[in-house]
């Protein structure tokens, strides 16, 4: 009985010119989308290849130099993208590409898509994700507003119930009609973007296993739309304000509460401006060692200490640079400044984490959004994740630039280290987290969205068992 | 007959629930938009004012200081970071070259998100490496703001559908259609009166919850008439818009269901398809250079130029130039930082410039492809409105690097002339004002949006008159 609902509500779908226009907008869409992102992928991946590779070459053609002038050269290093921002290129256009280490300073990541783009580039972009979480959603409603009110509006209803069809069996039929084209869509998607990506060189991380995850992903949230549309189809009359209610229901879940959540998020734990963030660290900066200047002091304090330990009485005695020490150890002091700083920063981000996830009860657009990110390490979190990467680097390359000098010169001298010392530096390898470890790290996000499908599957039993 | 439709529906509209429901839906949205973009202008000056006071507390001590050291009293200080050297306060002392929000920015978020409002400018660093990025949530970044021309742009027009995709399909399929058209009334006529109507009665309550969310606001009236009138014309000739196309659609479709249908694909290609299309295509033609090459390159060059500039600058000083003052020669770090600093200018120039007219072209491009979509259209006129466009942005990084050059070279005669900087000089400092630029006028805009109703409502009068021909209007 349930085939043939199924049948019959699939070759309606089917035969309806609206779907038929509708569905190739899609494909042409989707495909137009896909091929832009790919290409542009390519681009930037080479991109970073030849950056890398040129950056690496000008570190280690220096020549011969004082081994502090080398650390204010300092190094860029470059953030690889990830394979699954094809299918989702979250964040990516509003965090930087690449970070400057140097010495004394931690810098953000600079140069972000978004500022060198027009104001019109903020309206949405034609990516595969922008299709997944906004317009199949709009084809999910199209298909499936008018699943009851349709039987009610001819009065077919009364003749569907004398074949002897129970009410759950009848929604079951709908249900899967109301799916299977949407659901055909998706992994028509899915399988086309994972054919790319398997046979494309270069790729970082890629995995099926990701890309399996974030299809079940929007499958749910296609399940959890399919239950809100055929429950609204249910308890209206007509199908016009069924329509209408649902669209309500997609405006609301994926525009109004997002920017809404944005804007309670921002106004309840604001970032700091760039300038004011800048200047609490010079602020801190000032109360501690600075290596640049002996005379503060900190600076004769850790002298002393310095004197006592290796009981001499001047700091030419020491077996070591003791100016190259007091530089790390200023270094240290600096890159403690900008922990505290970029914790407290971390801190406001997770603040406002917490006001997106509690809104995620109100929109399943939201959950939706964030794992798609997540999974496709696209999100905020693999950017911070990338910055303190970098800044672990930075801390360690300042350690073994002063350690030449400490090591291979003696106070009051100036070391110049020969060409070839620069190579030793090793190199910046980006290793994102473990899959599991986002998996982990989403859970409440899963978990929200599994709440999501099965209050509103139950809700929608009931409601018809009943009607 | 005027007068009895007119009567009848503005009845009808006002026994229904929809017109109450509609005017607490619009001006809950409208005042949330409006008291959220009041706060965010509102940090932007806190922020701002905030640096202008730092400036100003270091100002007093500087002044005492150099006052002090004029009438001759001894200073307990570091002789390095003395006031009367001129590069310390070209160094410590910069000025804040603010960009205040104009009195309309809470309109439109546009990219004041994204870029800072105020910098510091210093006679040392690289004036066109000037990072101009603002410290936000990239979260917050992509979901947007919440604000009145998203309101007016997005949330609009669905309320506009949802009101009326019935309009003229209703009455066929209650079949008050066929009584109607037994009065002495063209049912053409009936119908434009109708929407007319419909879009009167809208326009005033829009107006009226506009006009109470700018009055929250403390908007000045007086000063700022002008950008009042036209964000209200913009958004009049936009509802109207969205009345012809829900007319046009009526007369097409004919069907409750179906117009609802297509009157909401027709929302998301103008809205969402069109200006993403245009965007990317903007991208793809006037791509705008690798960044990441540019920082290699920048690299490169300098590294090139300092090979240069190690026949005038010692390694030592210029990794460390808080010792240079300290130096008692004729010649300090700072001259031959600021000779070095120009070559790398002049060198970096084409290429930074580069940036800046790809993006400029992309202005350009989307300038002339605003006018495939109305809702475009709006968006570009709220931001200059609002002063938050690419280009405002644009035209304030440009002020800066040129206020950037004039600091330094308020300087450079002093430091070679070996003249001490004084109280008197203080006074002379360069100050930063912001001027904001030129933009397409909003009369010409609006009227484009005019003229596409116009044609819209053409059409329609077509459609109806092959379709009455035929006689499928009524059956």
């Amino acid at each position: 009985m349930i085939f043939h609902v199924v049948k019959k509500e699939l070759q309606e779908t089917l035969r309806d010119g609206r779907f038929k226009i509708s569905t190739a907008i899609v494909f042409v869409l989707l495909t137009v989308s896909l091929v832009l992102t790919f290409n542009q992928y390519q681009y930037n991946n080479a991109q970073y290849i030849e950056a890398q590779k040129n950056e690496r070459s000008l570190w280690e053609e220096q020549g011969e130099k004082n081994p502090h002038s080398a650390a204010h050269y300092g190094n860029y290093v470059f953030k690889p993208k990830s394979p699954l921002s094809l299918i989702d290129q979250g964040v990516e256009k509003y965090t930087g590409i690449s970070i400057f280490l140097e010495a004394h300073n931690r810098n953000e990541a600079q140069f972000s898509n978004a500022s060198d783009q027009t104001a019109l580039s903020r309206f949405g972009e034609l990516t595969p994700s922008f299709i997944l979480l906004y317009i199949l959603p709009l084809i999910l409603i199209l298909i499936g507003y008018d699943a009851y009110t349709k039987e009610l509006e001819k009065g077919t209803f009364a003749i569907l119930k004398s074949q002897g069809i129970s009410n759950t069996k009848l929604l079951f039929g709908k249900w899967l009609s109301v799916l299977i084209p949407i659901v055909t869509i998706t992994t028509l998607l899915f399988l086309f973007g994972g054919l790319i990506l398997s046979n494309t060189s270069d790729i970082g991380v890629f995995n099926w296993e990701a890309l399996g995850v974030l299809y079940i992903v929007y499958l749910i949230y296609y399940l959890i739309l399919t239950n809100i549309v055929l429950f609204i189809s249910l308890i209206a009359k007509k199908s016009g304000v069924a329509l209408v209610s649902s669209l309500v229901f997609w405006v609301l879940a994926c525009f109004i509460t997002p920017k809404i959540a944005s804007n309670i998020a921002d106004s309840k734990y604001p970032y700091p401006t760039n300038q004011e963030f800048s200047k609490r660290v010079a602020e801190d900066r000032k109360k501690g060692l600075d290596g640049h200047n002996p005379w503060s002091e900190e600076a004769k304090k850790l002298e002393e200490e310095v004197l006592r330990k290796y009981n001499v009485d001047s700091v030419h005695k020491l077996p070591f640079n003791y100016s190259a020490y007091r530089m790390q150890k200023g270094e240290e002091y600096q890159a403690k400044v900008y922990a505290k700083h970029y914790s407290w920063l971390d801190e406001q981000a997770q603040k406002q984490e917490k006001v997106y996830k509690s809104t995620s009860m109100i929109s399943p657009f939201l959950p939706t959004r964030f794992l798609s990110m997540a999974i496709s390490r696209t999100d905020y979190q693999s950017h911070r994740d990338f910055s303190e990467k970098a800044e672990t680097y930075r801390v360690k390359t300042q350690e073994f630039l002063n350690g030449l000098t400490e090591k291979n010169s003696r106070y009051g001298e100036r070391y110049v280290a020969s060409a070839n010392a620069w190579k030793k530096l090793p190199k910046f390898e980006y290793k994102p987290p473990p899959f599991s470890q986002i998996l982990n790290s989403n859970t409440p996000m899963m978990l929200i969205l599994i709440v999501w499908f099965a209050v509103t599957g139950a809700v929608l039993f009931f409601i018809n068992k009943n009607h | 007959m005027f007068s009895y439709n007119f009567k009848y529906e503005l009845k009808s509209l006002l026994r229904s629930k929809w017109l109450i429901l509609l005017t607490i839906i619009l001006l809950t949205l409208v005042l949330f938009a409006g008291y959220s973009g009041k706060k965010k202008v509102n940090k932007r000056v806190f922020d701002i004012e905030k640096a202008n006071n730092t400036v100003k507390e270091q100002d007093i001590t500087v002044l005492k200081v150099l006052d002090s050291i004029e009438k001759g009293f001894v200073i307990n200080q570091n002789l390095r970071s003395l006031p009367t050297n001129p590069m310390n306060i070209g160094y410590s002392y910069p000025r804040v070259a603010a960009m205040y929000p104009l009195e309309t920015a809470f309109i439109s978020t546009g990219q004041s998100d994204l870029f800072t409002h105020y910098v510091q400018p210093k006679a040392y660093g690289d004036s066109f490496f000037f990072n101009h990025a603002e410290f936000s949530s990239p979260i917050q970044l992509l979901f947007g703001s919440f604000d009145l021309a998203f309101v007016i742009i997005y949330i609009l027009p669905l309320i506009i559908i949802a009101f009326s995709y019935h309009i003229f399909s209703l009455e066929k399929e209650n079949g008050s259609l066929k009584l109607m058209a037994s009065q002495p009334i063209s049912i053409y006529k009936w119908i434009l009166q109708k929407t007319m109507l419909r879009f009167f009665v809208l326009s005033v309550i829009v107006v009226l919850v506009l006009t109470i969310a700018f009055i929250i606001n403390n908007y000045n009236f007086v000063e700022n008439l002008a950008e009042y009138l036209y964000f209200l014309l913009l958004t009049l000739t936009y509802i109207l818009f969205w009345f012809t196309v829900v007319l046009l659609i009526n007369i097409k479709v004919n069907n409750s269901a179906k117009n609802a249908v297509s009157l909401l694909a027709i929302w998301v290609f103008i809205i969402l398809i069109i200006p993403a299309i245009i965007a990317q295509a903007a991208n793809t033609f006037y791509p705008i250079p690798s960044r990441t090459k540019m920082i290699t390159d920048v690299r490169a060059l300098k590294d090139d130029v300092s090979k240069k500039q190690d026949k005038i600058l010692d390694n030592f000083l210029r990794d460390h130039p808080e010792y240079a003052s300290n130096k008692k020669q004729n010649y300090s770090f700072w001259h031959k930082y600021l000779a070095s600093q120009d070559l790398v200018e002049d060198e970096v120039k084409p290429l930074i410039k580069s940036y800046e007219t790809q993006l400029l072209k992309q202005q350009q491009w989307v300038k002339l492809w605003q006018y495939s979509s109305p809702a475009i259209i709006l968006q570009q006129s709220f931001n200059d409105i609002a002063g938050t466009s690419t280009t405002h942005y644009q035209e304030y990084r440009t002020q800066v690097a040129k206020f950037s050059a004039k600091w330094r070279d308020f300087f450079v005669p002093l430091l070679y002339n070996n003249e001490k900087f004084s109280t008197k000089l203080y006074k002379q400092l360069p100050t930063f004002e912001y001027k904001k630029p030129k933009y397409t006028s909003l009369l010409f805009k609006a009227s484009i949006v005019l003229i596409m109703s116009m044609f819209f409502l053409l059409i329609t009068r077509i459609l109806f008159y092959n379709k009455s021909k035929k006689g499928t209007i009524i059956n």
